[in-house]
């Protein structure tokens, strides 16, 4: 700016050459060039046309880096009375295009002063003052932000509107500024990057230093919405921040922001501006309420599918440094945090502990976790002690408390890849009581104890394979299950997938569970690819049959009734029917039953085939023997289930029919 | 000798690959419950997703997703649910891809499964829907 | 001798490697058309009454 006023001085100048040679019709003068540190001025040239007018036209006028071409400035009446030089009606153009007009032009030569006053091409009035030689003041008002499209195309697809007001006072020590922007919109092309009424108030000032400047600066925005993908932000936040400008390179010493949420947020930083490049870059965030932080800004960028059913608790703090433009170190630390889906199907917290991430050192996590839920099932309290590399996070043991026993991971180890957690490593279910698990799941209380060794634990997107065999001994037997897959482990298509194979379960001990009668004997069960969705199956090829060896078998009249029961209407029990009321239980040889469950319907199948389409279920043998007979070969699944919630709800004789 | 073992192996090869062949032969496995319960998610997000097709907020991607395309014609404060759309809708898609890769026993189908169905979503979207094609947007 | 056995084994290994390449890549890529049909038939509702707008009768 200084350099402009000298340059100005110099055109005074040969103003006042010209001066003494007023007779001419015309004068056209040719500077040719200009020089100056900051300023450079090409093929300058002031033609005088005798009634008053002028013209000061330069082909090109560099100021330090940026560079303008045809730069003309025309005053409809240009005067020097007494040092008072005065442009009246002038117009101001660059690169064939107006910047202004209106204007007017006041300068005392003698007093080292100067004003002007233009109307800028696109809307807005601009006013400068030059006084004392060097001091500066100039005043923007009302300018229009779409005409700055006109000198900046860059921007005009980001369809700016909105309008600015400024100030700036500038002496050759120091300098103060301030910016008012008021309704601003902008839209990127896809509509990614947008705001709308935004109004923000920028402050500053500055200081020349031994070295540089000295600055200081505040934003506060005050009015507006906007969406910086995927983020929706409103109006509110404010920055204040100092620094120094040395060399090309903006220091930033301190920033301190104020965010709705967040306790405080601190930041500094270097950024190289002829390079381009953030030099450095702390930023830390102290106590941010995650319940106010988490929906706003996490949840969009973590879980963009799952923001609407995320419940956010506790707070969190934590720090990012970046280093030459790359992120060196994250840390993480949360207090009593909580994390649930609105469907309660999945809970952790509160959770506190640290999360510390080095570009090229590992980093130990230790999280405590105080609880969770999974389902129906409570987690107990458990600790999290990882190691994180790069991209790898590596847990050597992890123990959580499921009821009286525990699930224990070791060797786990998770990659993160562009399609997300690859990995593996083992995992062991310490025995837990089934009374507690069946009560907790909502069963009827069944005496036995559940474990696992799952040797082939493997995550990857869509699916969690746990090879391996999951034990429940109960009812006298035991029940195995292998080949357990977890699909599609978040989302609608959620299911589960194993094999069960039960042998030498005690039927007494089963029906007497279930209110189911009385059944002495013992089964064989084999349940090949089931399949449940939401914990409930939806396919499978069952088949139970009695197991082998010599045991007591007998069943009670009420079994017989709910197994009539559970035919409905339409199936076939119990062909000695007449001799039902004389007898408490009747003997059996052998029982058989099979059911392939596809798309809601079983198919139903018995120890034989009959003629007329029946098959046995249970084929009589002793005194006095009973065999029970099916017909219906295929069974609404979930009619089957309301007849068996029933016949136990009921726990009394079901009629027969 | 050599020539005859030479023909042999080959034509065993021969059987081999029209064995895999007719074996593959036929309808796909698609009457699972997952994608069933995929197709009911995917048919009640529909019924938000159509006017944003139309409106060309939204795009069928080449690769078998949906895009945000321009949400200039969408307020700013629904902008990111519409990008919560956007991501549980693709999160279906893929595991729609890998759930029928998976019923037919042959996860490695997944690729092509997600490649027939993003030319299928395209060739079959209406009038007036906006798909990516190798030259970038294009409206229907 | 050895020549004869090498070859063999050459032939062998081109016909292992033959059919695996043939079951790796082969796709049913009609059929998958005509999975992919079915499955956008359900979900953009076009079988049967197409012209009825199906964001209404829809169950949240």
């Amino acid at each position: 700016m200084v350099a402009a006023v000298r340059a100005a001085a110099v055109a005074i100048f040969l103003a006042c050459a010209w001066g003494s040679a007023a007779e001419a019709r015309s004068l056209t003068v040719d500077i040719g060039r200009l020089t100056h540190p900051q300023l450079r001025a090409e093929e300058l040239q002031m033609r005088l046309d005798g009634a008053g007018g002028a013209q000061l036209r330069a082909a090109r006028l560099a100021v330090e880096a940026q560079a303008v071409d045809a730069v003309a400035l025309e005053c409809a009446h240009l005067s020097l009375v007494d040092d008072r030089l005065r442009c009246v009606d002038g117009r101001l153009e660059a690169a064939g295009m107006l910047l202004g007009d209106a204007l007017q032009l006041a300068a005392d030569l003698a007093r080292q002063d100067l004003r002007v006053d233009a109307r800028l091409a696109g809307g807005g009035q601009l006013t400068v003052e030059v006084a004392e030689a060097a001091r500066l003041r100039a005043r923007l008002e009302a300018l229009p932000l779409a005409a700055v499209h006109a000198y900046w195309p860059q921007l005009a697809q980001w369809q700016v509107s909105g309008s600015v007001d400024g100030g700036l006072e500038l002496s050759a020590a120091a300098a103060q500024w301030s910016v008012q922007v008021r309704e601003l919109a902008f839209g990127s092309a896809d509509g990614l990057q947008a705001a709308e009424g935004v109004a923000l108030s920028l402050q500053g000032g500055g200081e020349a230093a031994a070295q540089g400047w000295h600055w200081r600066g505040a934003l506060a925005w005050t009015a507006g919405e906007a969406y910086l993908h995927p983020l929706y932000l409103t109006a509110g936040a404010r920055s204040s921040a100092n620094g120094r400008m040395v060399d090309g390179v903006l220091h930033v010493d301190a920033l301190s922001a104020h965010l709705e949420g967040v306790e405080r947020i601190d930041a500094r930083g270097r950024y190289d501006l002829r390079a381009q490049v953030l030099e450095e870059l702390a930023l830390s965030v102290s106590m941010a309420d995650l319940a106010v932080i988490g929906p706003r800004y996490l949840a969009p960028v973590l879980l963009p599918a799952q923001a609407d059913g995320l419940i956010f608790a506790g707070h969190a703090s934590g720090g990012v440094v970046i280093e030459h433009g790359e992120l060196q170190a994250i840390d993480l630390a949360v207090d009593a945090a909580g994390l649930s889906l609105a469907d309660g199907a999945l809970a952790f917290g509160p959770v506190s502990g640290a999360l510390p991430w080095r570009a090229a050192l590992p980093t130990r996590i230790v999280l405590d976790v105080g609880g969770g839920r999974w389902q129906k099932l409570a987690l107990g309290a458990f600790t999290v002690d990882a190691r994180a590399h790069g991209g790898e996070v590596v847990l050597e043991a992890l123990r959580i408390p499921l009821l009286d026993g525990a699930l224990a991971f070791s060797d786990l180890r998770l990659q993160r890849r562009e399609d997300g957690w690859h990995g593996g490593g083992s995992v062991v279910v310490e025995p837990i009581a089934m009374p507690l698990l069946s009560v907790a799941l909502g069963m009827p209380e069944m005496a036995g104890v559940l474990s696992a060794s799952l040797p082939g634990l493997r995550v990857d997107p869509g699916e969690i394979v746990l090879d391996g065999a999951l034990v429940v001994s109960v009812f006298d037997g035991y029940l195995m299950v292998t080949g357990l897959r977890v699909r599609e482990p978040f989302g609608v298509a959620s299911h589960l997938v194993a094999d069960i194979d039960a042998r030498n379960i005690d039927l007494a001990q089963l029906t007497e569970t279930f209110s189911f009668g009385s059944v002495s004997g013992h089964v064989d069960a084999h349940l090949l690819g089931l399949e449940l969705v939401r914990w409930r199956p939806v396919r499978f090829d069952a088949r139970v049959a009695s197991s082998p060896g010599r045991y007591p078998r007998r069943i009670s009249q009420r079994a017989v009734q709910n197994i009539g029961a559970l035919g409905g209407a339409g199936a076939m029990a119990a062909i000695q029917r007449s001799l039902l009321g004389f007898f408490d239980s009747f003997g059996y040889r052998e029982i058989g039953l099979s059911c392939v469950l596809r798309a809601g319907v079983c198919v139903m199948g018995g120890l034989d085939q009959r003629p007329g389409g029946g098959y046995a279920l249970v084929r009589g043998g002793g005194i006095p023997a009973l065999n029970v007979i099916g017909y219906n070969r295929r069974v609404d699944w979930h009619e089957l289930v309301d007849r068996l919630q029933r016949v136990i709800a009921s726990n009394a004789a079901p009629e027969i029919r | 000798m050599k020539i005859h073992a030479m023909l042999r192996a080959a034509l065993a090869a021969l059987f081999l690959a029209f064995a895999g062949v007719a074996a593959a032969q036929g309808n796909l496995e698609i009457n699972t419950p997952a994608i069933t319960a995929l197709q009911q998610s995917m048919q009640q997000r529909h019924a938000q997703l159509a006017p944003l097709y139309a409106s060309g907020a939204v795009g069928l991607a080449r690769d078998g997703t949906v895009a945000l395309r321009d949400a200039s014609s969408v307020p700013l404060a629904q902008r990111g649910q519409i990008n919560g759309l956007i991501a549980a809708e693709n999160a279906d898609r893929a595991a729609l891809y890998r759930e029928i890769a998976r019923a037919n026993g042959h996860p490695e189908w997944e690729a092509d499964v997600r490649a027939t169905f993003a030319q299928r979503w395209i060739d079959r979207a209406q009038p007036g829907w906006w798909v990516q094609g190798g030259g970038g947007w294009v409206k229907k | 001798m050895r020549h004869t056995l090498r070859l063999s084994l050459l032939a062998a290994m081109l016909a292992v490697s033959t059919a695996c390449v043939t079951i790796n890549i082969y796709f049913p890529a009609a059929a998958a058309e005509k999975a992919a049909d079915r499955i956008i038939d359900e979900v953009w509702q076009l079988r049967e009454g197409a012209a009825a707008q199906p964001a209404n009768g829809e169950r949240q």
